[in-house]
């Protein structure tokens, strides 16, 4: 049984790419503050990355290498725009609540 | 200004300090776990063919047949019961040694080793970085001070590299040093300085009900995710290092190693070129509507300034 902790396999970083992801997950749906949640979508493509880097060692194939540097690439674009958006939202209301943002609400 | 830069201290002193602990714990725990297995692995060796024999072939179908065949096309839905199988067939011969390509591996079938974790060393070190990721996760989510969660975050990164130079993804390691924690949380930090509103209310579920309830929550969806992941086998010739990368230079090819920067250069540049040129003008895009989204909007002003001048 101590196999589990000696021997790595991919098997342990899939699992622990869930778990970043369902971290990630729970933090944007549970917080309030736009910022943490697009540290939380950063954290869940994060995930995304390194299962797409396991699977890629398994099959020897360097196409998952450059999947992974397009989805940094894309994640950095949209972490530029994000905060913009954040930071445009702020200067109206002077705050980053998520919560506040009903004036779409029926 | 002061008052952001004095939390961002304090942050990463805790931060430290719960790093340091976490390491002390880790190596003491598998010094001992080192210890005693290194103690029982003499005699778990003696018998490692015969009991890697023994049950492979008892329980019909798991595993390979013999050493050096392939196995079956690994069956993404086998269920949890390989898992006990597997691991008590692996038990009796726990201790694997330095260099030492016995029959045994093969025969193995069910999770492959993956990195050369002949050492305990390496395995020790994914202990380690996992648990810094995840700490650093929830961190992220649960800190009130955004400048702790951005720090939180900055160690998940680095982290997350480590986990990628073990996965032989180095050039992708370096990448996302210099990308993510380098660029992304810096630009993280310029907007929570711009804002000037560290503090934050943490959670929006309030009461113990809430909270048990976002926890059940966790649980649920990784317990799922781990129950869909740890009963996938891949076969165990991808246990080895990678395969070296062919790439032509002129007229001859040329062989270079697994995730090394030739390697991602010739795979980008030739079969992926159209996705590198696309995400080139996504960055392009992205840098235009930053500024369009977050350029300060002027009222239009109607007096003289705007050219009209008065007779």
């Amino acid at each position: 049984m101590g196999d589990i902790y000696f021997q790595i396999t991919y098997g342990h970083f899939l699992v622990l790419a869930a778990v970043l992801f369902a971290i990630g997950t729970v933090g944007v749906m549970m917080r309030r503050n736009a910022l943490i949640i697009m540290m939380s979508i950063e954290l869940m493509l994060n995930a995304a990355n390194l299962t797409v880097l396991a699977f890629a060692r398994m099959h020897g194939d360097m196409g998952g290498h450059s999947l992974a540097f397009v989805v940094i690439a894309v994640a950095a674009a949209e972490a530029a725009v994000g905060l913009a958006i954040v930071l445009a939202i702020y200067r109206s209301r002077h705050q980053a609540d998520v919560d506040s943002l009903t004036s779409l609400k029926h | 200004m002061n008052r952001a830069r004095e939390a961002m201290r304090r942050a990463g002193a805790r931060i430290l300090a719960v790093f340091v602990a976490l390491v002390a714990v880790v190596v003491v725990l598998g010094t001992a776990a080192v210890a005693r297995a290194q103690g029982q692995g003499h005699e778990g060796h003696d018998h490692a063919g015969h009991d890697h024999g023994q049950p492979q072939q008892a329980r019909g179908e798991l595993g390979a047949p013999a050493p050096g065949a392939l196995p079956p096309a690994h069956d993404l839905r086998q269920g949890e019961a390989r898992l006990p199988a597997g691991a008590a067939a692996r038990g009796t011969g726990a201790v694997v040694e330095h260099g030492h390509a016995h029959a045994g591996d093969h025969a193995h079938g069910a999770s492959s080793p993956v990195l050369n974790t002949r050492s305990k060393a390496s395995a020790l070190l994914f202990w380690m970085f996992a648990l810094m990721t995840v700490g650093g996760a929830v961190f992220v989510i649960t800190r009130s001070n955004l400048i702790s969660a951005v720090m939180g975050m900055v160690g998940t990164f680095f982290a997350i590299a480590a986990l990628y130079a073990m996965l032989s993804a180095h050039f992708l390691a370096v990448i996302q040093v210099l990308v993510y924690a380098g660029a992304i949380m810096v630009l993280f930090v310029f907007v929570i300085m711009i804002l000037n509103k560290p503090e934050d209310e943490p959670w929006r579920a309030t009461g113990i009900i809430g909270k048990g309830a976002v926890l059940a929550l966790i649980v649920y969806v990784t317990g799922r995710l781990i129950r869909v992941l740890w009963s996938f086998r891949p076969d165990p010739a991808s246990a080895a290092m990678p395969k070296q990368i062919a790439i032509p230079v002129g007229t001859e090819v040329q062989m270079v190693d697994y995730g090394s920067t030739m390697a991602i250069g010739q795979n980008l540049f030739t079969d992926y070129l159209f996705p590198f040129e696309a995400v080139s003008l996504v960055l392009l895009i992205a840098i235009v509507g930053a500024i369009a989204v977050a350029r300060p909007h002027e009222k239009p002003q109607g007096n003289a300034s705007d050219g009209h001048t008065t007779p």
